[in-house]
């Protein structure tokens, strides 16, 4: 056993904790231990000291407070969303500022999903001009000058830079 | 009988040409020839000219005036010149990557090469066995010899005419007819150097400093099957379509929270792209002039050189895009409906 051990042991000794075995090693180690002995008389006389110290009576009403603590029973979640529904009655404000920041948030989503479906309507048609042109480009005899000018304008509307005419002509 | 005779018709209606020398026809070569020769030219000449070129967008003609300059293999500078809307719009292509400048809103867009370089002698009988293809006379174009050609589909739709240099091949005069007849555009040079081997310098872009770059690339990798497309997209489309198109390519596109899946059809001349958007990513366009389908309402969109179909069947906006009359478009939208 170490010593650091045996100091820990001693706590147990002073307050007659362990077995008359223990209680033997721990008196041979002392006969040998100074250090030991000087911690045993430090344990003791603080011992002592408490023992020495007045008792003060419990407040009456603890036992009360704890018990009714006890019998108390568990709020259900029907209880907490009354209780919430009683703060947005005193609070109607908030709560109609708290409702319309979880609208805006469910919104979001939704409006963004509609705009950028309404802007694909309006590329898709480019889309589908760029890449038949492209696809056409394997035709040899097709006008190289003209595919580029379908090309490079249906790439201008799909970056949302249109050339004038061309949206007007559509 | 009737599908015999249609070549022979439309040889003896396109002939009917005025203005061509026909007579000299001991000394025309023949339209495989011609063919070859237009395939060809990318890969033998450069050239630096300047070109006019005319659109017409349902009842009215944009009018667009352009310096091109091409350089072996697959290089293109195009300088806008007017009308004023597209002035001083450079487009650079190296091959590689297009680059666009647009000096009204200092911005620079980057996005995929749209020149292809010289194709092989199987995309010659690829043209011969898909079009009707003939050889009207010889005439004279910016003072330079040239053969025309007609080019119209076996569908009898949509014809073009060309005018091609006999010494180089280069295409110097371009005319589109739609179904009718009607010239929906036209091409031309107004002058054009030969052989000037332009210098590289004039091919590459260097950004104007402080201009705002932005990258469109949209399309993902390209499949080459209605399969690979459907494992990719989910989407279904066949494998051909009428008028004899058949599926080239397909690939999912993204544009900022839009995304489509497209696939591209040819019938060995033309191309014709079907587009499938989720409803639940784009309104229905309300663009063009509406049209009446079985499956509902539609939108028809004329650019001019092309006519974008758009129409909604449940949770699906479809469009196409073609060359074909509202007609024909609207056939092939058919053809799209039995597995929507």
């Amino acid at each position: 056993m170490t010593h650091a051990r045996w100091q820990r042991q001693l706590s147990a000794y002073v307050d007659g904790e362990l077995t008359p075995h223990e209680a033997e090693e721990v008196q041979a180690h002392l006969a040998q231990c100074e250090s030991c002995r000087a911690e045993l008389d430090r344990l003791q006389s603080l011992k002592s000291l408490l023992g020495r110290l007045p008792e003060r009576p419990v407040p009456e009403t603890l036992w009360t407070s704890i018990r009714a603590q006890l019998d108390r029973p568990q709020q259900s979640w029907i209880a907490l969303v009354e209780q919430w529904l009683r703060g947005v009655v005193r609070r109607p404000a908030l709560a109609a500022a708290a409702l319309a920041l979880v609208a805006v948030l469910v919104a979001i989503p939704l409006v963004r999903g509609r705009l950028e479906r309404l802007r694909a309507a309006e590329l898709g048609p480019e889309l589908y001009i760029r890449e038949h042109a492209l696809a056409s480009a394997s035709d040899p005899f097709l006008d190289r000058a003209y595919l580029g000018l379908l090309i490079s304008d249906a790439g201008l509307a799909l970056v949302g830079a249109p050339r004038e005419e061309t949206k007007e002509s559509r | 009988m009737m599908r015999r005779l249609i070549p022979v018709v439309w040889l003896a209606t396109a002939l009917a040409i005025p203005g061509l020398r026909v007579g000299a026809s001991a000394s025309l070569p023949s339209a495989r020839d011609v063919v070859a020769s237009m395939v060809a030219a990318p890969a033998l000449v450069d050239y630096e000219a300047t070109k006019v070129l005319t659109a017409v967008h349902e009842d009215r003609a944009e009018t667009v005036t352009v310096l091109e300059s091409y350089k072996r293999l697959g290089r293109l500078r195009l300088e806008f010149l007017s009308p004023e809307s597209v002035s001083g719009r450079l487009v650079i292509d190296d091959g590689v990557s297009v680059w666009q400048y647009e000096p009204s809103q200092h911005l620079v867009i980057h996005g995929p090469s749209f020149v292809h370089t010289a194709e092989g002698p199987e995309r010659v009988e690829e043209f011969l066995r898909s079009a009707l293809i003939a050889v009207l006379g010889t005439e004279e174009v910016i003072g330079r010899q040239t053969v025309a050609l007609a080019m119209e589909t076996r569908d009898a739709g949509p014809s073009r005419r060309y005018w091609v240099d006999r010494e180089t091949g280069v295409i110097l005069r371009t005319e589109e007819r739609d179904a009718r007849g009607e010239i929906v555009f036209t091409s031309f040079f107004t002058r054009i150097s030969f052989g000037l081997n332009l210098p590289s310098a004039l091919f590459r872009f260097t950004p104007p400093s402080g201009a705002r770059a932005i990258d469109l690339y949209e399309s993902g990798d390209p499949v080459s099957s209605p399969e690979a497309l459907q494992q990719a997209s989910g989407v279904w489309v066949p494998p051909t379509l009428p008028f004899g198109y058949r599926f080239r390519a397909g690939a999912v596109v993204h544009h900022g929270a839009l995304t489509s899946t497209s696939a591209s059809y040819t019938d060995g001349v033309r191309t014709l792209t079907v587009f499938l958007t989720p409803s639940s990513r784009m309104a229905f366009p309300q663009v063009g002039v509406p049209v009446q389908m079985d499956a509902g309402a539609a939108r028809l969109l004329d650019v001019g050189y092309f006519r974008v179909l758009m129409w909604q069947v449940g949770s699906t906006t479809f469009a196409l895009a073609a060359t074909l009359s509202p007609s024909r478009l609207l056939l092939v939208a058919r053809a799209l409906a039995p597995r929507q």
